[in-house]
């Protein structure tokens, strides 16, 4: 478990110069604009300062890139509360309770817990880390590519039974969403619904497609309201109230801790973790809740579920890097860059000989979770005035915005136009109940679910008893088969028994 | 309202329509492009679910009378119109220019008369924001009266 003199050594290291700390505020700023911006990544902003990390030695570029990690994971759930945009994949369960309640007037407590149970998250993500960075990394290992194909069918059916009123479209949403995500190059060499378009050789934007799915389509049916809160006396910013819903975190303790556990175990599977892990955690949450007909209209809980599980995320993958030298997302790659600039292998070699660094980090994650906090709050009371802002002013805006941070993903005009498209498919989905959350996901998934079900018939040389060599599978499988079928089951015994 | 209603039902029947023709079409082309089980082994399963429930969809949509509130489209299109036009002009107007006409005229839409308003509003932003983008970017973009330099 831990090592107590590499522990010693580890806080050494960190509180030896404080220097070190001056470069985690910048960190944790830059973290909280990018994730703030819509259309600007975190995985962007460390991609942008990694240059600046040749400048520094190992510990202190760690400090710096995992403290834009912690402000990115916090300032993405910003835009998802506000504006119903989701920085990234990992906050959009944020959008789900967070937006309502931005809608009606609870903005500043809706932010306020968004702040406290990503800080929390961290805690106890990089808690988890500490205790336990040897068995996930062992765990994640024994994943082979038919876990993953499963991992993501059960994302993917989950999120389509839980949003909106019909299941039915629900589903149809996430698996048109599965099909879209595999355009482009296939394994196979050949290409799919391209139209012959050389720009969806690679497969149709995520990122952009996501951005006009949620916000240009919910900024469509904004058009005709006067303000993003209705209500003008709830239209104020109240660093009471901000610090009202930081209190209110902590009242659902098993929420936190349940989100977390989830945000670590799974944020720890490569490319899947972030995405699955917020929406995990809040579908959880939500089964569990006394009233689940609340959520999706305002329920802090659901907040409180979305953030604290993808906070943990990052802990999650920052064990697979640092245990296996595998990045499970687009900022540990970049991490993984700056590991390769300082000559730093990842693995379990890492792991045994450097511990005192591993623990450094994971204390460093700590410190910045404390810095995160002051930082939150006294940033969000600057960006909750977005409610101030007549919507005629808000939706042009917000908008171009979209269009710029689109084509800075892509780097050409693909971006914007991906963000048109699949603005128009967004608002026709909503205005017909189709689940555009499932759609996205989908659409995110869809390429590595193939791979994977690739992987596992080569693997498995095409015979289907290998799926019953697989326990983990099998789970994985039977808890899908639950939560589509699970209610009537149970409904379907318990009239049996009392008939 | 009855006709409303009818109207929007018949507007579900028809996005129902084109998504099951969608997926029709994408897997008809997956299965040109290859028939090998490597091009097919997602594509095939999830094209029969989607177009299984599709039909469960259409079937359910006629047994039950269902009354959705919905704002006029009227209202919306214009936006929409807009929209499009100002991504598919980026190309020639620029990111500088076609992004101040666009926030312009989306408030002149909307009601605001003030001509410094919408003037001055619509050039700072765009200004600002496609300085700090190609400031930040590093590829140029398209621009008509701003340096398209990075």
């Amino acid at each position: 478990m831990i090592n107590f003199e590499d522990l010693y050594a580890g806080l050494s290291l960190l509180f030896s110069d404080l220097s070190l700390w001056l470069i985690v505020i910048p960190g944790i700023l830059i973290g909280l604009i990018f994730g703030a911006i819509p259309g600007l990544q975190i995985s962007m902003a460390m991609a942008i300062f990694l240059p600046l990390t040749l400048y520094m030695d190992f510990m202190q570029a760690m400090l710096f890139l995992t403290a834009i990690f912690t402000g990115g994971g916090f300032g993405g759930s910003i835009p998802a509360i506000l504006m119903n945009i989701p920085g990234t994949s990992s906050s959009i369960a944020t959008t789900f309770d967070g937006y309502p309640m931005s809608r009606s007037g609870k903005h500043n407590i809706a932010l306020g817990i968004g702040l406290a149970a990503s800080c929390i998250g961290v805690i106890i993500g990089y808690t988890l880390l500490l205790l336990l960075i040897g068995p996930i990394s062992e765990l994640v290992l024994k994943l082979g590519p038919a876990e993953m194909a499963a991992i993501i069918l059960w994302g993917i059916t989950l999120i389509s039974s839980l949003s909106g009123v019909n299941i039915n479209k629900g589903i149809i949403s996430g698996f048109i969403g599965l099909l879209v995500g595999t355009v482009g190059f296939s394994e196979a060499g050949v290409t799919r619904g391209t139209l012959g378009s050389v720009y969806l050789l690679d497969g149709i934007p995520a990122i952009p497609a996501m951005m006009g799915m949620f916000a240009a389509s919910e900024l469509f049916k904004l058009v005709n309201t006067k303000y993003l809160v209705t209500d003008k006396a709830l239209r104020k910013v109240s660093v009471k109230e901000i610090l009202a819903g930081f209190k209110m975190a902590f009242t659902y303790p098993w929420v936190l801790v349940r989100g977390s556990i989830i945000g670590v175990f799974v944020g720890a599977v490569p490319g899947v973790g972030s995405s699955v892990a917020n929406l995990l955690s809040y579908i959880q949450t939500k089964r569990k809740d006394k009233k689940p007909q609340s959520f999706g209209k305002g329920n802090p809980a659901g907040v409180v579920a979305s953030e604290a599980a993808n906070s943990t995320s990052e802990a999650g993958s920052m064990a697979t890097l640092l245990a296996l030298g595998i990045p499970g997302g687009g900022a540990t790659a970049v991490m993984l860059a700056a590991f390769a600039m300082h000559n730093i292998t990842g693995g379990p070699q890492f792991i045994r000989e450097q511990t005192d660094v591993v623990y450094a980090i994971v204390f460093a994650n700590f410190g910045q979770a404390f810095l995160l906090i002051i930082l939150g709050l006294m940033f969000i009371p600057l960006l909750a005035n977005v409610v101030k802002v007549p919507m005629n002013y808000l939706v042009p805006s917000v908008l171009s915005l979209s269009v710029f941070g689109a084509f800075g993903l892509t780097g050409d005009l693909t971006g914007p136009i991906t963000v048109m498209v699949f603005a128009l498919i967004g608002w026709l989905f909503k205005r017909f109940d189709y689940s555009v959350p499932a759609a996205v996901i989908g659409l995110l998934l869809g390429g590595m679910a193939e791979e994977s079900l690739i992987y596992s018939y080569q693997i498995s040389g095409g015979l289907w008893s290998y799926i019953l060599e697989r326990p983990v599978t099998m789970v994985i499988l039977v808890l899908l088969v639950l939560s589509l079928f699970g209610s009537k089951l149970v409904a379907m015994l318990t009239r049996k028994v009392t008939t | 309202m009855k006709n409303n209603i009818s109207k929007h039902k018949l507007a579900d029947l028809f996005v129902l329509a084109c998504l099951f023709l969608l997926v029709c079409w994408y897997a008809y082309d997956a299965y040109s492009a290859s028939s090998h089980i490597s091009n097919l082994i997602l594509i095939v399963p999830v094209t029969v679910i989607v177009l299984v429930l599709c039909i469960i969809e259409f079937i359910r949509m006629f047994a039950i009378d269902e009354v959705t509130e919905q704002d006029p489209v009227t209202t919306v299109l214009p936006v929409i119109l807009l929209f499009i036009g100002y991504v598919l002009t980026l190309k020639w107007l620029g990111f500088d220019v076609g992004t101040f006409l666009f926030i312009a005229l989306f408030l002149w839409l909307h009601g605001e008369r003030r001509k410094i308003w919408v003037i001055g509003y619509s050039l700072a932003f765009a200004t600002l924001i496609s300085l700090f983008f190609s400031g930040m970017l590093p590829y140029p973009m398209p621009m008509l009266v701003l340096s398209t330099a990075y």
